[in-house]
């Protein structure tokens, strides 16, 4: 019966946590070489923001101080993209190789095949205006 | 069903119940958008998008079908990050340029002679290797160049409206108002404001409320 309420209780608990952590979606990064190598990432969007904290602070703030000048700029642009959940923004296709970037469902997807490779990037909105918002409290002199 | 194993099992449905109330109750957008409820998202932008003003782009190239390039930006969202970027010329949403850039002409009182000029040409070249035509009529400014043969055979066709130049030419001296001028085209209907073509290559850039090119 304890064992029972136990499970259960754990069990509700998994679930909600669940929820939570994939509330903003997941981060999907994808990359298909022609020499055979693949690389995959799929990371629940809300651990990313959270994955800041354990960073060193010196790499952090080197990193911050880098992207400073463009953080502003990252975070209007994905507010505003946020306005425009499905939208075909940007399209290259030339003999060799096809650029795509979108919005889609609320995430921003950039697609880039050419005859080497194929990647896909699937960033959720609301993950990138965290990000650049956490960097930009951390970056000196933004 | 006995007595503990029914008290058990309305345990276990208060546990499933409450466990899924969590869960709707925090449910994601991301995840109502991948519901069926939420397939109304689209809907959302496009009825968003249909109050907004697109700036499309479009490069091709009709004979080759070598590159194809198209751009769609919304004008509210490059109004909104346009003053964010500081980079070279470019600042709050202005760009400086010099008397260099303009090889001595003064660009402010050129725009200013235009627009409290009455409508009608005010440039008309024609010779046998082009054709230059600058013309005021409507609120619109328009500039037509035609290449006959040198390099090659081209046309440029640009329609501005004098509201967007005079917002352009708001700022400071020596500073465009690029914010200002995005501004005031989101005040436009749906109009061409740029076409150019030659042999290779086609470019059209202009104003309509649709979120996506043809």
């Amino acid at each position: 019966m304890l064992l029972a309420k136990l499970a259960l209780g754990f069990g509700g608990i998994v679930a909600a946590a669940g929820v939570y952590t994939f509330h903003e979606g997941v981060m999907r990064v994808d990359e298909d070489h022609s020499n055979g190598r693949h690389v995959h990432v799929w990371l629940p969007a809300a651990i990313v923001p959270m994955a800041l904290y354990v960073i060193p602070g010196r790499h952090f703030a080197r990193a911050a101080s880098q992207a400073g000048p463009w953080l502003p700029t990252v975070r209007a642009l994905t507010k505003e993209l946020k306005k425009y959940p499905e939208a075909e923004l940007v399209e290259v296709e030339d003999s060799n190789q096809h650029v795509h970037i979108r919005t889609h469902h609320g995430k921003l997807l950039i697609d880039v095949r050419n005859s080497d490779e194929t990647v896909h990037v699937a960033c959720p909105l609301a993950m990138i205006e965290d990000v650049s918002r956490e960097l930009e409290a951390k970056a000196p002199g933004v | 069903m006995n007595y503990p194993a029914r008290r058990l099992t309305e345990k276990m449905a208060l546990a499933l119940a409450s466990s899924l109330l969590v869960a709707v109750l925090l449910v994601p957008p991301a995840f109502a958008q991948a519901s069926p409820a939420t397939a109304s998202a689209p809907s959302q932008g496009a009825s968003a998008s249909s109050h907004d003003r697109w700036l499309h782009v479009r490069v091709s190239n009709p004979g080759s079908h070598d590159e194809t390039v198209r751009v769609n930006v919304p004008l509210e969202l490059a109004e909104k990050v346009l003053p964010t970027i500081n980079k070279d010329r470019l600042h709050s949403g202005k760009v400086r340029f010099d008397d260099i850039d303009c090889h001595g002409v003064d660009l402010r009182a050129l725009a200013d002679a235009v627009r409290t000029s009455k409508d009608g040409e005010f440039v008309t070249v024609q010779n046998k290797d082009s054709d230059v035509r600058v013309a005021k009529q409507n609120g619109m400014l328009f500039v037509h160049v035609f290449e006959k043969n040198h390099p090659k055979r081209s046309q440029v066709e640009v329609k501005v409206p004098m509201k967007v130049v005079d917002a352009l030419f708001s700022a400071g001296k020596d500073e465009l108002d690029l914010v200002a001028a995005l501004h005031a085209l989101s005040s436009q209907g749906d109009t061409e404001l740029v076409s150019v073509k030659d042999q290779e290559n086609t470019v059209r850039v202009w104003l309509d409320s649709k979120n996506v090119t043809d």
